[in-house]
């Protein structure tokens, strides 16, 4: 009987979160089925159509397109921020005059919020804008970043400013764990420079470095505010992402909420995949 | 002499470098920094003929804004900044309070207590920490209509649970897994009771952690544009995620100092409140508790 009270007291303290999680997550993503299986007529009932938004989407083009767009825009930003992150990490492991300061700045881009970094690039793409500027000091002609051809490379750039840092902090802390008597016996053993970093530094820093790089696979893959402020996926699907098109299927054009729907709950096993290795890999 | 070359090499290699990544930082940023304090016909040029604090000064004087939007600078935005602003704290602050508060309770369950689908539970929690929210905005929108709760500034705090709860939850719940649990048990044989020992003990002896969870609650909640941009409509709830878009008309800044200056704003709240804690914030990676990358 005491036992029994004990344990009803204790499921109390976590319920609240539970059931926010339950309420705000869990609910919408069962709810999204239900909704991909209708068609909402304008001025008229919802009516069960079956599969039919699921047909369209799969024999339509745009589906496709932001699959690939998605993994070109990931991959390439994930292994920039990396190497970024990487140097600046080694970088800042070793020491120099105003190393904290240098540290300390290196934060600034990743503090600031994901759409308030896409904001300040309104600046840096704009045609008098900074980028323009600077290549203008190297006598390029200006370039329209946000125009077809280079619309993918700025919405990266943007990225990668926005997200090195985490990669920096992560592989800083995982470069300051590994145990200093590791150099200094393979030292006397005559080991080079780059011998250290081949075979102790690189080995030692492979969990952390995948882990990061996960994460930020995951997030880069479901990042909206950034795209959506620069190109909103334009010009002519050039940068439609994952979640810049299911944004645009319910809210643009026949702002089709239920074709919406059926489109995250499509891509929606791409990401548990993802983050079910993520976590698997992290031992959570 | 071998040795001396190669330091200076070394020295050199790490001179070039910390001057490149400097410039990576800046350049980027150097432009909104500029323009905050630049009047309109100087918002293009590298260096502003004078300075003026006009533009950082209109997010929060009407008056000094009513100027601008006499004068069509800043037309097209519905409301005065200030309220775009004022509502994004309420939102904010609403959210990390109620996370930080409800983050203590559940951290403090799962780092003292043992139970049935605790692991499944704290794996629920993990997973929220990753999950896009991008995938459950549409199904939300439509609850929210049903439960009223849309176009509601509450609704898009509770809204923003989904990113501060799990944070907040795992922040202090690994703080107290490395809090000795000796003076929990003594008061507990004392008589008190467990409402009695989380607050007078646990509380006070956790605070650095519960500060730590509320300035990165706040900061999500601050930073998020997609929740924002779907659940609200009315012009005299936006949110500044929203309003920030009127700066934009037909792919071109207009107001381009007051657009600096309201993203100088924006931007430089998180970064104060990161700069308290800087220290903190590795810990924090490590204890999973940091978003986006």
């Amino acid at each position: 009987m005491r036992v029994r009270r004990k344990l009803n007291t204790q499921y109390l303290y976590i319920l609240p979160i539970l059931f926010i999680l339950i309420f705000i997550l869990i609910i919408p993503a069962i709810y999204n089925v239900w909704l991909s299986l209708y068609e909402k007529r304008v001025g008229g009932e919802a009516v069960f159509i079956y599969l039919n938004n699921y047909a369209r989407l799969l024999s339509s083009p745009v589906t496709i397109t932001s699959l690939v767009n998605t993994f070109i825009y990931a991959f390439t930003s994930v292994t920039l921020k990396l190497l970024i992150g990487l140097g600046a990490a080694l970088l800042l492991a070793s020491r120099f005059k105003g190393r904290n300061i240098v540290r300390a700045l290196s934060i600034f881009p990743w503090a600031v919020p994901s759409y308030v970094a896409a904001v300040m690039f309104w600046f840096n793409f704009a045609r008098e804008g900074a980028f323009n500027k600077v290549i203008a000091l190297g006598g390029f002609a200006p370039i329209h970043w946000l125009g077809y051809d280079y619309a993918m490379l700025s919405v990266i750039i943007l990225n990668v400013w926005h997200g090195w840092p985490f990669f920096m902090m992560g592989l800083l802390a995982g470069l300051q764990a590994i145990p200093q008597d590791l150099y200094e016996a393979s030292e006397i053993d005559g080991a080079r420079g780059y011998q250290k970093f081949l075979y102790i530094t690189l080995p030692l820093l492979k969990p952390v470095m995948l882990t990061v790089a996960l994460l930020s696979l995951i997030w880069t893959m479901g990042e909206f505010a950034q795209i959506y402020l620069t190109t909103a996926g334009g010009p002519i699907d050039r940068t439609l992402t994952i979640p810049v098109a299911a944004y645009r299927l319910a809210f643009m054009g026949e702002a089709n909420i239920s074709l919406a729907a059926a489109y995250s709950v499509l891509v929606l096993p791409l990401y548990l995949a993802l983050i079910f290795i993520t976590l698997r890999y992290m031992r959570i | 002499m071998g040795i001396s070359i190669f330091k200076v090499i070394r020295e050199i290699v790490i001179w070039i470098s910390v001057f490149l990544l400097i410039a990576w930082i800046i350049i980027p940023a150097y432009w909104t920094i500029k323009t905050a304090f630049s009047r309109p016909e100087d918002a293009w040029n590298w260096v502003p003929s004078m300075l003026t604090l006009q533009n950082l000064i209109s997010l929060v004087a009407p008056t000094v804004e009513e100027y601008f939007r006499g004068h069509g600078i800043r037309a097209a935005l519905p409301i005065p900044i200030s309220q775009a602003i004022r509502n994004s704290f309420i939102v904010s602050l609403t959210s990390s309070l109620i996370s930080v508060a409800l983050g203590f309770l559940a951290g403090y369950s799962l780092a003292r207590f043992q139970y049935r689908f605790k692991s499944s539970i704290e794996g629920l929690i993990v997973f929220s920490y990753t999950f896009p929210v991008f995938i459950i905005v549409i199904p939300l929108l439509m609850i929210y209509r049903i439960l009223g709760l849309y176009n509601t500034l509450l609704g898009l705090a509770i809204a923003h649970l989904a990113y501060t709860v799990p944070v907040s939850t795992l922040l202090i719940r690994s703080y107290m897994l490395n809090m000795p649990k000796e003076l929990e048990d003594a008061a507990l044989v004392d008589g008190a009771t467990r409402m009695q020992v989380l607050i007078r003990i646990v509380l006070p002896l956790s605070l650095p952690a519960i500060a730590t969870a509320f300035i990165f609650a706040f900061t999500l909640s601050w930073g998020d544009l997609l929740f924002s941009i779907i659940l609200i409509s009315s012009p005299e709830i936006y949110t500044v995620p929203i309003a920030i878009q009127f700066f934009l008309w037909g792919g071109e800044i207009v107001d381009p100092g007051g657009l600096a200056a309201l993203t100088l704003f924006v931007g430089i709240v998180p970064v104060i409140l990161y700069g308290f804690m800087q220290r903190y914030i590795i810990q924090g990676l490590l204890r999973g508790a940091l978003k986006y990358g």
